[in-house]
């Protein structure tokens, strides 16, 4: 189910008003309310693939259970690696396996051995990517001893399947999420609002900014041969608000829904754009997921307590492998790759960079740089886009027939975005109409916003871009 | 609990009753914004519905909109034309157009420039009926079916204003700001066809996918024509040129598009290969649109096909 459906927004209020209105004062049937409504909202893309997260759930409640009884290292060990074997096999194949095997095939081929290679139909299940590493951080938590094991078989198959976070994170820690499934929740009027407010402009963010900036991304981008150097600048640019608005704009309304149920979820996006270095970028750029890698892939590789060499290739690795999470495509890895390479030059070049509007507009043009291979649909599209760019400037296109007031809407968006991200960057004390003391100006303020969502945004149930992750 | 719940279902309240007061308000300047066009897309969609009156009325998509000129019509039969093709429409929205002008006004003839692809799955086709959300409440009982194919529960999306009037903001700015001159609807396009447009499109004949047929296109396609036939109003369907010689035969689209016409009785006038455009730059403006100059051409040929096999057998 897409947030941005009917269908959710018929859902919603009905899972809302049971949780809080008639389960009320029961923690366990507001729990199963929840799992319920979880595997509904997952299953009515594709109800087959809830027997993966069921698997993958019951798995690791056993191994953390298990984990948590044997002392043997050993056993331990094994079963560590049950869940990871668990958790990424299904990854690796719903994801990366025709990926691997043509890539593989492509080699040998290139060194003169021709292997046959038949490509499997795959549909990727949603949203596995996230699922799949929240629960495995639960396992290396229980193994390290962090956290304790859940219990109650429920409570563990609700956090697995929050269906707020389940398709496209943010990335709970189940340190964080885990023991708000034990306590009681309040009904509070505060958060509900909170919860609303984030909707909101999440909505904003995903309809307005990102939809509309995709028309004439992909219109460009998926046409390249008709395009010239300056519609791809202008598409990249596009592009750079379009992947911050679309899944930013999913952060804010998972978060927002969670808050609806009493639920804290972390922040994923904290105005990414206005970083003064790429390495501050990635604190600020999905963070669930930079802190996972950190936790789970940079530290254990040792981090930065090594050699200079060594630190400098745990950071590349760290970055190769969060570029092939983010697809099974060689632009990803690229991408990946590109961004390792920018940390590097980091360390070894600066100590730490000021924070100054040449630095932030530095940063922004080498993740604009970088966002050309995340969106081209290959490699070689990539390579023909940037030689085109520094080549042939050419001619801006403004989009063909209905389409042409698509970048226009999209300027504006990003304009306003920018007015309201400017304010909270650096003016966030001043006045805010969302804090004003009249009740009533704070609701025409979120009823205006309302009111440009629906007349300003694209309604076509587009997809998050993050769905394919 | 109880207390809670009743303070922020007021709060609710107060929050929906601002939030109706707000979409009225910036929704009927919206509204006077759209209906207060006098050029450009929309303008001329809400005068085919609300005020022509000619004796031929052209529909179909931008090559309906770029090809058919009025003015050549009316020279070679005497009869007035209006052009009323809309950009990037296809199927189901020339049935619901064509039903709805049919309430108030019946022409001559119709002339419908029929798209090869158009009976094939895109889900564009469902998107852009979205040009149509601003008359939902005139034309209720024909735009409710249609609109219902892709939207759910249309009757409460289209309360709101915000939603009835979505995406018409620009556009209507930029017509009221620098009107758009039309002759009876017709649009020119100016200069001849560029190479790196002509690069670009070959592409899409690269493409080895076969594409599916959607059953809500035919069904639309033969209610147009059955619609027209209850209302006794002549058809001539058009297929314009292309710059490019393309095989058509293994397009099940146009295949049928030509079938269901023919079991209708509908001439069609198939110009889509036509030796007298294939290739030639000063006719195109792209691979698909004929320019001024080509349209002037290309509407003389259909007027004087019109002209022996519409009004001279009737």
């Amino acid at each position: 189910m897409l947030f941005n459906s009917i269908d959710f927004a018929i859902f919603l209020p009905i899972v809302f008003a049971i949780y809080w209105g008639v389960f009320n004062n029961n923690l366990k049937l507001q729990n199963i309310v929840l799992l319920i409504a979880s595997y509904v909202f997952y299953g009515w893309w594709d109800w087959r693939f809830l027997s993966l997260i069921i698997f993958s759930s019951l798995v690791d409640f056993y191994v953390a259970k298990n984990l948590e009884k044997n002392s043997n290292p050993k056993t331990r060990r094994r079963l560590l690696y049950l869940s990871i074997f668990v958790n990424l096999g299904f990854l690796g194949f719903f994801k990366y396996y025709n990926f691997f095997a043509e890539s593989f095939i492509n080699a040998f081929s290139f060194f003169g051995q021709d292997i046959s290679f038949q490509s499997v139909r795959i549909i990727l299940p949603v949203g596995i990517s996230f699922y799949t590493f929240q629960t495995l951080s639960y396992s290396i938590d229980v193994y390290k001893r962090k956290l304790k094991p859940s219990q109650d078989i429920i409570v563990f198959f609700t956090f697995v399947s929050f269906f707020p976070q389940l398709v496209a994170g943010p990335i709970e820690r189940a340190t964080n999420l885990l023991p708000q499934f034990t306590s009681k929740r309040k009904f509070t009027h505060a958060a509900l609002s909170h919860g609303f407010k984030l909707m909101i402009w999440g909505f904003f963010l995903k309809v307005v900014v990102a939809d509309r900036a995709s028309i004439y991304v992909n219109a460009v981008y998926n046409n390249i041969e008709s395009h010239e150097g300056l519609s791809f600048l202008a598409a990249t640019f596009l592009f750079a608000f379009q992947i911050y608005g679309d899944f930013a704009g999913y952060s804010l309304i998972a978060i927002g829904t969670a808050k609806l149920f009493g639920f804290d979820l972390m922040t994923n996006f904290n105005r990414p754009y206005f970083s003064s270095s790429v390495s501050e970028f990635w604190t600020r750029w999905h963070i669930s997921l930079s802190t996972w890698f950190r936790d789970y892939l940079y530290i254990p590789l040792g981090g930065n307590r090594a050699t200079k060499p060594r630190w400098l290739f745990n950071l590349f690795i760290t970055f190769l492998v969060s570029g092939l999470w983010h697809g099974a495509n060689w632009t990803f890895v690229v991408w990946g790759a590109l961004n390792g390479v920018y940390l590097i030059f980091e360390v070894l070049l600066f100590k730490q960079r000021k924070k100054n509007v040449l630095n932030i507009i530095t940063t922004f043009i080498l993740i604009y740089f970088a966002w050309i291979f995340f969106r081209a649909n290959s490699i070689q599209d990539a390579f023909y886009i940037i030689k085109t760019i520094t080549t042939n400037l050419g001619d801006l296109y403004i989009g063909r027939g209905p389409d042409k007031t698509a970048p226009i809407y999209a300027a504006l968006a990003i304009l306003s975005l920018l007015v309201v991200e400017i304010k909270k960057e650096y003016f966030d004390s001043l006045f805010s109409i969302s804090k004003h003391k009249n009740e009533y100006v704070r609701m025409a303020a979120y009823a205006t916003l309302i009111f440009v969502i629906l007349y300003l945004g694209v309604f076509d149930d587009g997809q998050f871009i993050y769905f394919q992750f | 609990m109880q207390n809670k719940t009743v303070y922020t279902a007021l709060k609710a309240f107060k929050f929906l009753v601002i939030f109706v007061i707000a979409d009225f308000l910036f929704g009927t300047v919206a509204k006077q914004l759209y209906f207060g066009q006098e050029t450009g897309k929309q303008a001329r969609i809400t005068y085919s519905l609300k005020q022509v009156d000619t004796d031929i009325l052209i529909l179909g998509s931008s090559h309906a909109n770029k090809h058919f000129v009025p003015n050549v019509f009316e020279q070679n039969l005497n009869k007035t034309c209006y052009n009323a093709g809309v950009q990037g429409q296809g199927v189901l929205f020339q049935d619901a157009l064509v039903k709805m002008i049919l309430q108030e006004r019946k022409p001559e003839l119709i002339i419908l420039n029929i798209d090869d692809i158009w009976l094939y799955e895109n889900n564009s086709n469902y998107d852009r009926l979205s040009d149509l959300h601003p008359y939902y409440w005139d034309y209720r009982d024909v735009l409710k079916p249609i609109l219902g194919l892709k939207s759910k529960i249309p009757d409460f999306k289209l309360i709101f204003k915000s939603y009835q009037y979505n995406s018409t903001l620009v556009h209507a700015i930029k017509y009221l700001v620098s009107p758009q001159k039309d002759f009876e609807g017709y649009i020119p396009l100016k200069g001849v066809i560029k190479p790196q447009i002509q690069k670009g499109l070959e592409k899409r004949n690269e493409s080895t996918e076969t594409p599916t047929l959607d059953p809500n296109f035919i069904s639309a396609y033969k209610s147009f024509i059955a619609t027209c036939k209850i209302n006794n109003v002549n058809l001539l369907f058009v297929v314009s040129p292309w710059y490019e010689q393309n095989d058509l035969s293994n397009n099940k689209s146009m295949h049928l598009l030509k079938k269901i016409a023919k079991s209708e009785n509908v001439p069609i006038l198939n110009l889509y290969n036509d030796k007298r455009f294939l290739n030639q730059d000063k006719l195109f403006n792209d691979t698909s649109h004929l320019n001024d100059t080509g349209a002037h051409l290309f509407s003389e040929i259909v007027a004087k096909y019109a002209k022996s096999n519409t009004f001279d057998t009737k």
